[in-house]
């Protein structure tokens, strides 16, 4: 099922960010015209099929394709192209000229695609509609005084503890602390050249009412800007710097069009995942006004709209509001584009997140980068990328937090696992751990911290799912929670509270910071920032490896239990079953400040409690 | 070997997507429902103590799963050592009708319990509150061919319930608590977990082991 269109997607090699060292020489800076026809429909699908081991040898959102020329060329509407290409043009060539990249991709620019690009026939969610609150003051009075937040959900969830008043406090500090941030992202981006109002010179930054403020290309990659990402991006900006930095503008250019093809071609379509997907779509942000019409009645605010103020969609209580038919349009269309994923619950909250963020073709595409290079078939069929992402997330918890390993180790009967079984047989708790990965946290952290993790998600790629997971562990173990809960009862009874625990202890992160500081700090946090991505993909080849051989194991035992004299003939074969156990070990950058004396000490103790037992 | 002391019995919630697995669980352990739950993902599970059988107190360690298909290969841990399983349709959706019998095998595959023949199920029919007009025509009778000829003629029983308007619920959870109390005490006469032997590779080794020398 391969389509032609896949050949060298994955074959590019590219470099770990971490180290800030960012190619800019591979970039795709052409506007791929031919490719509008390029992806042409084969038989009846879409789809092809790459082994985990591929993808994970070459993931890393956008590394060689974060910041295409083609960038702000999307964000145009047609009849502003015009107008505004000349200055686009002009802003080009002074970030080429920066970054030492030939002018030669603007001569490639081909303006009929262009208009292609901006057209909108597929879309009811015109780019032009703002559901997210800007960063402002007068914003933050009316949330203050609303029962909804920034992004139009309510502020008051029945999913966690936190209450009204809560929520009002701290939203007071951190709406102060987005402000300081917002002017720190205006700083930048003014220092890197790249003008915030476009369009209209006289608006102050202060004051954006519409996505035309809302800059559509940022800083290239470094350093600075990384530690930016992590401190938030301001609100209002999130769904283009998302897309931007995830590569989604090469996405875009690369298929323009087939996005609103895939919609035609779903239009009427009913099937298996429809049928799933139209009983998830008001299941998806029933707290949200934008995907819940009978929320907007009761009070809260309105989107802001560069033409009107109107709730768009919203109108009327018992309607579907205007999100909640992209949100269908989408998953319908994103099942069809890749069979081999379909329609998997959590897909919903993903998309549904995206939306309001972005315009539909956008988050399609974000859709597609996510489950292609981030984390590849952790939505397939059989969830094979969930099984692997659990064991390499096992293998860190082993690796960076043994304490936590102890007890989680353990079956519900209460077997210790060792390292070798691990994989086979995944602890309980990774039943929670699995839709951290399906859903990116969506639903997991109160929305806020969730936004921040998604900032540098798509900046960062997919350790910062492993990151932040190992977070919320030592975070856990770390609570006065943890510390008095900790059942000393039977070995299942423990596992049971430890499950609940780590299922709800998130839910109660209200503030981001608190997550995002004691992730990447050396000093007065964890330092997980030295999980590289490298480590990751290694460690996912390694688990995806383990598998096949389980996999391959386990079809053999199905042969087994046919016939006697196959079985006795397999028991000889199976001499060397124990080549599956093989053990991960890690890469410890030897200048890895805290952690690593940690991992020291760690060590040994452990030695010195082997040789106690000795 | 292990023998757990406990009145704790544990409950697996089965179904199609959508059916009402949530609500079921919600409105029976918080006594509320909501519109608004989301779908769930993975696994989740809440515990009530309730009282049976003449003032006898036991805790109720309730599973809500995720009801579509593929989330199977994640959720295989928590059946073991299941005391009873309710399976749910919605008697507007008759598909959901239909796949009772799947997610039975399912779990006697998944859960390996010792008694598959006169292990508790119960079957729940959830939304009754919606419009007649919806339902599934003929229900009952579809209902029974199913009972009968699909899931082995065993007399399992069954409840119609509406988990929004709080319609059986109460109900059907005590026969779920006293069917499951029962199991628990079979185990428990034989021995704990007898039937403790695994679908992965290390069995596999065992398995060849135990087979070789036959």
């Amino acid at each position: 099922m391969t389509t032609a269109r896949n050949s060298t997607k994955y074959s590019r090699s590219y470099k770990d960010e971490d180290d800030a060292e960012y190619n800019r020489g591979s970039q795709h800076l052409k506007v791929q015209s031919r490719n509008l026809h390029g992806h042409q429909r084969n038989g009846s699908t879409y789809s092809r099929s790459i082994s985990l081991l591929d993808i994970y040898c070459a993931e890393s959102p956008s590394r060689a394709t974060g910041d295409s020329p083609s960038a702000n060329v999307g964000k145009l509407d047609d009849d502003e192209i015009d107008s505004n290409l000349a200055q686009s043009l002009d802003e080009l060539q002074i970030l080429s000229s920066n970054e030492s990249v030939g002018a030669s991709p603007v001569a490639a620019y081909d303006r009929s695609n262009s208009t292609l690009i901006g057209g909108n026939s597929y879309s009811e969610r015109p780019s032009s509609i703002m559901y997210v609150k800007p960063t402002t003051a007068s914003v933050e009075r009316e949330v203050l005084n609303s029962n909804v937040d920034r992004y139009g959900f309510k502020k008051v969830s029945t999913l966690s503890k936190i209450t009204a008043p809560q929520y009002d406090r701290w939203f007071k500090e951190y709406s102060d602390y987005s402000l300081r941030r917002k002017k720190k992202w205006e700083i930048l981006m003014k220092s890197h050249g790249l003008g915030l109002k476009l369009g209209h010179p006289q608006t102050p930054a202060s004051s954006v009412k519409s996505v035309e403020d809302i800059p559509t290309r940022f800083p290239p990659r470094s350093d600075k800007v990384k530690k930016m990402v992590r401190r938030g991006i301001p609100a209002e900006w999130r769904g283009n710097a998302w897309f931007f930095y995830a590569g989604g503008y090469e996405r875009l250019s690369k298929h323009e069009g087939l996005y609103d093809q895939v919609v035609r071609d779903t239009a009427n379509i009913k099937n298996k995942d429809t049928e799933v997907i139209e009983r998830d779509l008001f299941r998806t942000f029933p707290d949200n006004i934008y995907f819940n019409a009978s929320l907007s009645a009761g009070g809260g605010g309105s989107p802001s709209s560069s033409s009107s103020n109107n709730i768009p969609g919203a109108t009327s209580s018992n309607e579907e509001t205007l999100l909640i038919k992209c949100l269908r349009r989408l998953l319908v269309a994103f099942a069809h584009y890749q069979p081999q994923i379909g329609y998997c619950q959590s897909l919903n909250f993903l998309a549904g997140l995206l939306l309001l963020f972005m315009s539909e073709e956008r988050a399609f595409w974000m859709l597609v980068i996510l489950t292609e290079r981030i984390i590849p078939k952790v939505h397939a069929a059989n969830l094979e990328g969930v099984h692997t992402d659990q064991g390499v997330l096992m293998l860190c918890v082993k690796e960076y937090i043994p304490h936590l390993w102890g007890i989680l180790g353990t079956t519900f009967e209460g077997e210790k696992l060792s390292e070798d079984k691990m994989l086979s047989r995944l602890p309980p708790l990774t039943l929670v751990t699995s839709s951290w990965f399906m859903s990116v946290f969506v639903g997991v952290f109160p929305i806020e911290t969730t936004l921040r993790v998604w900032d540098i998600l798509w900046y960062e790629g997919s350790k910062t799912i492993f990151r932040i997971s190992l977070t919320i562990f030592q975070l856990c173990v770390d609570s006065p929670e943890f510390q008095s809960r900790r059942s000393h009862g039977t070995d299942e009874s423990e596992q049971i509270e430890l499950f609940q625990l780590m299922q709800n202890f998130p839910k109660n992160l209200l503030d981001p910071n608190l997550v995002v500081d004691h992730c990447f700090k050396k000093i007065g946090g964890y330092g997980f920032g030295s999980l590289s991505q490298d480590e990751i993909d290694r460690c996912r080849s390694f688990v995806s490896k383990q598998r096949e051989k389980l996999n391959s194991n386990n079809r053999r035992k199905d042969l087994t239990e046919m016939t006697p004299e196959e079985r006795n003939s397999l028991v000889i074969s199976h001499v060397d079953d124990g080549n599956i156990h093989d053990v991960y070990g890690f890469h410890r950058p030897i200048m890895s400040g805290m952690l690593w004396n940690k991992s020291i000490s760690n060590k040994v103790k452990k030695k010195f409690q082997a040789k106690k037992k000795d | 070997m292990s023998s757990r002391k406990k009145t704790l019995l544990k409950v697996i919630i089965l179904g199609d997507s959508g059916v009402g697995k949530t609500s079921l669980m919600q409105q029976f352990v918080n006594n509320k429902f909501s519109q608004q739950y989301k779908a769930t993902i993975g696994a989740d599970f809440l515990t009530k103590e309730i009282q049976i059988d003449n003032n006898k107190s036991v805790t109720l360690q309730i599973w809500d799963t995720a009801g579509q298909e593929r989330f199977q290969s994640l959720g295989v841990a928590f059946y073991r050592g299941a005391d009873c399983c309710v399976l749910c349709f919605d008697v507007t959706n008759e598909k959901s009708l239909n796949n009772l019998t799947s997610w039975k095998d399912e779990f006697l595959v998944q859960s390996n319990v010792s008694n598959p023949q006169d292990f508790p199920f119960i079957i729940i029919g959830n939304k009754i509150d919606v419009d007649d007009s919806k339902k599934i025509p003929s229900l009952q009778k579809k209902l029974h061919n199913i009972t009968h000829n699909q899931l082995g003629g065993l007399n399992y029983p069954v409840f119609e319930t509406s988990a929004k308007d709080s319609v059986n619920v109460e109900a059907a959870f005590e026969v779920v608590a006293k069917m499951a109390l029962q199991q628990e005490e079979l185990n428990a006469a034989n021995g704990g977990d007898v039937n403790d032997d695994y679908n992965d590779a290390i069995n596999i080794h065992l398995g060849s082991e135990s087979s070789s020398c036959c």
